[in-house]
């Protein structure tokens, strides 16, 4: 192939090669803003529960510390003292405060996205066996007495935002719960969180 | 949920030469009994199959056993009558420790009462938590967990670190930790302790498939012989899988008996008709293990080579 054949091909690729990088641009454009909107809104989320632990961690330095052995009677005195003024701090809260509807949609999406891939059937199964289900729940209210926890597998628990030491997700039915271990105080929680 | 069925290998012959030899020469006798009245086999000396040397590191295994109904009571005496003799110095716990609320009472009807003998002899507890126990029994001094949900501590005899997770939350923080604790190990011996089995054949649960991915690679990978867990309320020793021999022990209070599903492949022995413990001895390279059950028969019994890299 002469040098002016070879130039004359490539010049007419060169309206292919651009379309398609046009649309390999185009598709990374339409990502982009996604995967942004998702950090804000993980962000968001986790500056709210920062902002309970903060409350939590203000509201612990007036008790008495609970010792790091601790007896039953102990370990149920903290707890309960504590519970007592997060709830009072509190006293306002409604469910949605710490899980806004767009955090909540961002959640189902992460949730979702989990369940519908390749291990979504054994995911569900094992979230499913330990399940209390109905159970009623009330945001800023104990956790029901002696009723069992969930199991959060290990790929859910990936695909959320890492949660602050002593909160934790646990599914109650479908809902997903935040849980403050220290206080057992539901501190919000959304429904629908388990996607058919 | 069918898992193909493997051969049970080099450990299984172990065992069963191990069990032949030892039965033939049965340990000292010195009955003991604590609290509720045990029935009347009890003065007799229970046919342990232990070596129990004196260097060895020997310990006990329980799980799902919190109640406070009479059968964890009955078990709990016969677990004072095998330290009797065989003074094991630590229990650990696969969770399910406290079923129906953390009130003050609770820990000593389900806990502190059962175990009386044992507390007070010194053995020390070291819990993992189950499903149906409080987050916050990891602040009770007697599961001496330090205030962590999972924790790693040293045997204080033989060559043996124990991992005990929170199975029910494996977050990538939990386990990024293991996996740094399995990799600075030096110990021979790793054993990982949790609530939920990643093989078990109680019809109630099962296998854990998600777990079972999460954790066995790390297992595999770090020189891991021997797994204990519960949550199924039954015994059961799996047949060795890719060189780990897994054990459920769901069986030390709330029983479910005859809920073990025959067709899982994989059981070398199960057991779902009366609560049991295992008492364990661990001596350089091998580890000898008995289940004991709340009538002080032993029900299953062998020897584990520890599996080297």
């Amino acid at each position: 192939m002469t040098t002016s054949r070879r130039i004359a091909v490539l010049l007419g690729l060169a309206p292919a090669l651009c379309v398609m990088s046009l649309l390999a641009a185009g598709l990374t454009q339409d990502d982009k803003p996604r995967v942004n909107a998702d950090a804000a809104l993980s962000v968001e989320f986790l500056k709210g529960v920062q902002a309970y632990v903060a409350l939590h961690k203000k509201l612990e330095a007036t008790l008495p510390p609970r010792p790091e052995h601790a007896t039953p009677a102990e370990i149920e005195a903290h707890e309960q003292a504590l519970a007592r003024l997060i709830i009072q701090a509190r006293s306002g809260a409604k469910q949605g405060d710490l899980l806004p509807q767009k955090v909540r949609a961002y959640l189902r999406r992460q949730i979702g996205g989990v369940l519908r891939g390749p291990d979504g059937a054994i995911i569900r199964q094992s979230i499913m066996e330990d399940n209390p289900g109905k159970v009623r729940l009330r945001c800023n209210a104990r956790y029901p007495e002696g009723l069992p926890i969930t199991t959060m597998p290990a790929p859910i628990l990936g695909a959320l935002p890492k949660l602050p030491d002593h909160v934790e997700y646990r599914f109650v039915g479908d809902r997903l719960v935040l849980l403050d271990i220290h206080s057992q105080l539901v501190m919000d929680y959304m429904t629908d969180a388990l996607p058919l | 949920m069918l898992i193909p069925r493997r051969p049970p290998g080099l450990v299984l012959i172990v065992c069963a030469v191990a069990v032949a030899c030892l039965a033939a020469a049965p340990p000292e006798i010195s009955p003991a009994l604590t609290g509720l009245q045990a029935p009347a086999p009890a003065q007799r000396a229970l046919p342990l199959t232990l070596p129990n040397k004196d260097d060895a590191l020997k310990f006990g295994v329980m799980g799902d056993f919190g109640t406070g109904k009479t059968e964890q009571y009955q078990l709990g005496d016969q677990m004072a009558r095998v330290r009797s003799q065989f003074p094991f110095e630590l229990m650990i716990t696969v969770g399910d420790n406290i079923y129906g609320g953390s009130k003050p009472a609770d820990f000593v009807k389900k806990f502190e009462t059962p175990y009386k003998a044992l507390l007070s002899a010194g053995v020390k507890f070291y819990a993992s938590l189950g499903n149906h126990d409080s987050r916050q029994q990891s602040a009770y001094a007697l599961f001496n967990m330090d205030g962590k949900t999972y924790y790693t501590f040293k045997a204080p005899k033989q060559d043996v670190r124990f991992f005990a997770l929170e199975s029910s939350y494996l977050d990538p923080t939990q386990l990024q930790w293991l996996e740094r604790e399995l990799q600075s190990s030096r110990e021979d011996w790793k054993i990982p302790y949790f609530h939920h089995p990643l093989y078990s054949s109680g019809d109630r649960h099962g296998s854990d498939l998600p777990k079972r991915k999460a954790l066995e690679p790390l297992f595999q990978k770090y020189g891991v012989t021997v797994v204990f867990a519960g949550h199924d309320h039954v015994y059961e020793r799996v047949m060795p899988q890719q060189g780990i021999t897994y054990f459920v022990v769901g069986s030390s209070g709330q029983l479910r008996k005859g809920n073990i599903d025959k067709g899982t492949g994989f059981t070398a022995y199960a057991n779902a008709t009366e609560q049991a413990f295992l008492a364990v001895e661990v001596s350089g390279d091998q580890m000898y293990f008995n289940a004991v059950s709340r009538s002080g028969k032993v029900i299953d019994a062998g020897v584990i080579e520890r599996r080297k890299q």
